[in-house]
């Protein structure tokens, strides 16, 4: 038998009705107790995964690294960070995992390597060294000057100045993070053997970090280039032939007409992020209208068949505002980033549940819409218990703290002493981990992360959400989100209240007439849908699930 | 009913009359052949696995052996001695089977084939990937001599198209002997003496179980923090999900409609101090029904869990206690049966004193390390694995059995009753 399959029935497009699950190892659950998180920690913490219903384990980057952008540096892609255990901790984790029925996924940075990796170590060295070529060199530094900077916050200049090499090389993120040249096909050749080699040891596939930067080209801005495409689609051919039922989630933030690039004719990524979608639910929410919702997914294009969006309200960077108009990113920065602490780059370092003043409602009702939408949801650990954030970290660090899985000492996240800890739990009265924690919240019904699993069970039960058509509806109330799901012979309306009021709504579903909603969670039947609108009455921030079932009784 | 499968009329209508189909008709929107394998061309006998496609779009996947005949059984017992490779499905065996070949009687979840009153075939219905307990529980407990459950003599599985799986085991056969729910209700009290001998036996199962630190799919394991948490948390949720369902006016419910919220601060109660002990692979849906009676002893059949639960669900380690509870309940099930099938009461105190024989030699035989330091502490895991079970039982009695949902309704009172161990 196939080791890596065996618990799982061949699908190639398992990935569009899965529960995603972002995790920051460092940040899990320390299993060695020195103070940081590591695979033998994430493997103890399975079955409360298995319990939540997550079908797929997103990781931050674990590769070898000197942790100066948290593991996106890597310094050598054949091995683990030394904190985070050793490959055959990998390996028994991820067979662990499977035995569970969730597979892994992991964060592979294919742009650029950090400074400290060999490969840069020996291209610096000579202009001769056969790795020379791997990186890209200049000695003009105003080559490729259209390309925008990304980390304004840090860096002035893709440029960066290096003694030994007596030149410029080209970096898109931070200075000490080179980028790897992809015109070279021995870097091609090398990035795929990358790939084989975390495939054979059992992940199920990778979030492409950073995708859009691969190539430059002058006169361009050099993001989205015809040659990085061409590229994804021989990893993807590569993935196909050789590892079946793995998946490619490419991250790749632009607007939705250049990411749909991505899918290709679904010969390229699997799976690729919807990033402007996000601050738009954020914003409808604010506003109190679906207009920003409905008309970012009136931009978005159809994608092939076989292709998903990953849908996120949060995850380990800042909540970013690339990709929304000038005007949009200032309301967003006055409504959610109050304190100039809050906004880092271009974005707003804060987690889910500070974003929305810890209120309950608002956060349930942001999850449905989340779940609602076409496309496959991705958590980030610790916002299922409604964990806050520490501004007073650094750059993204504040979103990055232990997760807090009891009240007692150092949340439970690791026996080590408190100075040990490789960032302070989160202490305050209100998302402190006295207050917040996985085990009250286990022992409380009415809890947010008991919810949580009862809606994750819902959605699953319901392949409609990942595999079915969308079609928003236009209710004359505007403070109304409401959308029809359809597969197979499942027919499922969701309605939102995005208000902070109770609302009406008539909705014209006369092309279910003869149908009766059942509210999912409940299973309570509601009276039949005619020719005439069908009104409903939500509680402020509420929201209603149905099924639209066939029924030959009379109302 | 019998094998091999003689599939008449349309496909669909067929499968959904099976008794080992476990889905509701009304849900099922299509019934298709996904793969197939011709094991025999003459005599005809075929392997299929068929998809039953639910409305929702979600499937389950079933084994079928369309054939001709008890001659295209023999195949089987022929392609199992030969440890044959037929089209992805590959047999294990090595020893064939002689003598006459006989379909079993009744059928539950599964099918069976006893081979010359000496071996028995068990073919899985509902299929899923992945090795099937049973097959590692056999195989585990023949090689380390476990005497109380019959061996393993072979196996077959698919590698396939749609997956891996495991879809049939042989092992010895039992020769007649009843099994002892029919015996609780036969003899009440002939079962009462011997069941200290069952808690043993139990209690040896389990110290086996947990005896091989170096093999990762049974090495007992220390419960992690939010063991308890997650487990009465799942309970919590059925409980919640059964009241949801119960609709007053169904007979037998009365004493505990409307309850659920009782039910619920019971269990509360119940998990507020720390459990120990540790977890491991066990029997999964232990209860007389499963085993025999021998004057040699008792043995121990069906390792592969609740049907109901999926493949993943059912290799879970937990504390063996969960096997206690189910014992425990289906003692309930029969003192009270004895009244409803048979009309005659249980003997005075017969249920209290089947709880106490068997519990007495099975927490004196059990490894030590496997039980929560201390009786109260066992006793009150033992009380959260028998509310859960009674919970499993109403739910499943009020789909299937409705005459029968006042036992778990009494279990459930009952406990209620009770005082909260401390």
């Amino acid at each position: 038998m196939q080791p890596a399959g065996q618990w799982f029935e061949s699908d190639p497009l398992w990935f569009k009705t899965a529960i995603f699950y972002e995790i920051h190892l460092r940040g899990f659950y320390d299993g060695t107790g020195d103070g940081h998180g590591d695979f033998r920690g994430l493997t103890e913490k399975l079955d409360y995964l298995q319990w939540l219903g997550v079908d797929v384990i997103w990781l931050l980057p674990m590769y070898r690294s000197p942790m100066r952008d948290g593991g996106y540096d890597i310094a050598d892609f054949y091995g683990v960070h030394d904190d985070y255990g050793t490959m055959d901790d990998v390996r028994s984790f991820i067979e662990a995992a499977h035995e569970r029925g969730i597979r892994v996924i992991a964060d592979l940075v294919m742009n650029h390597t950090s400074n400290d990796c060999e490969w840069f170590q020996d291209a610096r060295s000579s202009p001769d060294n056969p790795k020379r070529d791997w990186y890209v060199w200049s000695d003009d530094p105003t080559r490729y000057g259209d390309a925008r900077i990304i980390f304004v916050d840090t860096e002035t200049s893709n440029w960066n100045w290096d003694d030994k090499a007596g030149a410029y090389y080209w970096h898109r993120f931070f200075h000490h993070q080179p980028d790897l040249n992809y015109e070279n096909p021995e870097v091609q050749e090398a990035m795929l053997d990358v790939l084989r080699f975390w495939l054979d040891a059992g992940l199920d596939g990778f979030r492409l970090d950073a995708v859009p930067y691969l190539y430059e080209r002058e006169g361009t801005n050099c993001e989205n280039l015809d040659e990085t495409h061409e590229f994804l689609k021989r990893v993807r051919t590569t993935v196909d032939d050789e590892y079946p039922d793995r998946v490619l989630l490419a991250e790749a933030n632009q607007w939705p007409a250049d990411v749909v690039e991505y899918f290709g004719d679904g010969d390229e990524c699997h799976m690729a992020f919807h990033f402007p979608v996000m601050p738009r639910m954020f914003m409808a929410l604010r506003r109190e209208e679906a207009a920003p919702i409905l008309e970012i997914l009136a931009q978005t294009p159809h994608i092939p068949k076989n292709c998903q969006w990953g849908l996120f309200l949060r995850n380990h960077d800042e909540l970013t505002l690339e990709m929304v108009t000038d005007e949009e990113r200032d309301y967003m920065y006055a409504e959610y980033a109050k304190d100039p602490r809050m906004k880092l780059n271009v974005g707003i370092r804060r987690r889910l549940a500070p974003l929305m003043d810890g209120g309950r409602d608002e956060i349930e009702l942001l999850h449905a819409m989340l779940f609602s939408l076409p496309g496959s949801p991705v958590l980030y650990y610790g916002d299922e218990i409604a964990m806050g954030d520490n501004v007073y970290l650094g750059d993204r660090d504040g979103v990055r703290t232990p997760m807090q899985w009891t009240g007692d000492r150092n949340g439970g996240f690791s026996r080590a002493d408190f100075a040990q800890l490789y960032a302070p739990p989160l202490m305050d009265p209100v998302y402190g981990y006295q207050a917040v924690n996985v085990e009250a919240q286990l022992r409380t019904p009415s809890s947010l992360l008991r919810w949580l699993r009862r809606f994750i069970a819902l959605r699953k039960e319901h392949p409609v959400f990942g595999l079915g058509s969308f079609e928003a509806l236009t209710p004359p109330n505007p403070k109304i989100f409401a959308c029809i799901r359809t597969y197979e012979d499942d027919v499922v309306l969701c309605v939102h209240n995005l208000a902070r009021s109770a609302q009406a709504v008539e909705l014209d579903l006369s092309w279910y007439s003869g149908r009766r909603p059942v509210e999912m969670f409940g299973r309570s039947r509601f009276p039949k849908i005619g020719e005439l609108p069908y009104l409903l009455t939500l509680a402020p921030r509420g929201f209603f699930w149905f099924r639209l079932e066939e029924d030959d009784e009379p109302s | 009913m019998s094998l091999p499968d003689r599939i008449d009329g349309p496909l669909a209508h067929w499968v959904m009359k099976q008794r080992w189909f476990a889905a509701k008709a009304r849900e099922v929107a299509s019934v298709n052949v996904l793969e197939r394998a011709t094991l025999s061309v003459d005599p005809p006998l075929e392997l299929q696995l068929v998809e039953a496609r639910f409305q929702a779009g979600t499937h389950e996947l079933y084994q079928l052996l369309p054939g001709e005949g008890e001659a295209a059984l023999r195949v089987l017992a022929r392609l199992l001695g030969d440890e044959a490779q037929v089209e992805g499905v590959s047999f294990h065996g090595g020893l064939e089977p002689t003598g006459d070949v006989r379909p079993m009687g009744a059928e539950q979840s599964n099918s069976s084939i006893v081979f010359g009153e000496q071996q028995v075939l068990k073919l899985f219905r509902r299929v899923e990937p992945g090795i099937n307990p049973e097959l590692e529980m056999l195989r585990f407990l023949s090689a380390r001599g476990f005497g109380a459950a019959a061996k393993l003599t072979g196996w077959y599985e698919i590698s396939g198209e749609i997956m891996q799986a495991t879809l049939g085991i042989m092992q010895e056969f039992v020769p007649e002997a009843r099994d002892g729910w029919q015996l609780a209700l036969d003899d009440p009290l002939g079962v009462l003496a011997r069941l200290p001998e069952l808690g043993a036996a139990t209690g040896e199962l389990h110290s086996v179980l947990a005896s091989d630190p170096a093999d990762t799919a049974f090495a007992a394991e220390e419960p992690s923090m939010e063991a308890l948490s997650l487990l009465t948390a799942t309970i919590d949720e059925q409980i919640e999900q059964v009241f949801l369902d119960l609709r007053p006016g169904t007979p037998g419910i009365e004493p505990i409609l409307g309850r659920g919220e009782e039910v619920r601060d019971r269990l509360q109660s119940m998990s507020h101090v720390g459990v120990g002990g540790r977890l491991i692979r066990h029997h999964g849906d232990y209860h007389l029904g499963q085993t025999m009676l021998r004057d040699e002893g008792w043995t121990i059949l069906d390792f592969e869990g609740e049907p109901a639960r999926s493949l993943l669900d059912r290799r879970r380690k937990r504390s063996p206690l969960r096997d206690v509870a189910g014992m425990l309940r289906s003692f309930a099930y029969a003192a009270s049966a004895s009244e409803l099938l048979r009309g005659v009461p249980a003997p005075a105190g017969w249920e209290q004193q089947a709880r106490e024989g068997f519990l007495e030699t099975y927490l004196e035989t059990v490894d030590q390390s496997l039980l929560p330091a201390g009786r109260p502490a066992t006793d009150k895991l033992l009380a959260i694995f028998e509310l859960e079970k009674a919970v499993y039982e109403l739910s499943y009695e009020l789909n299937n059995r409705p005459d029968w949902v006042p036992i778990p309704v009494a279990g459930i009172a009952r406990l209620l009753q009770e005082e909260v161990p401390t």
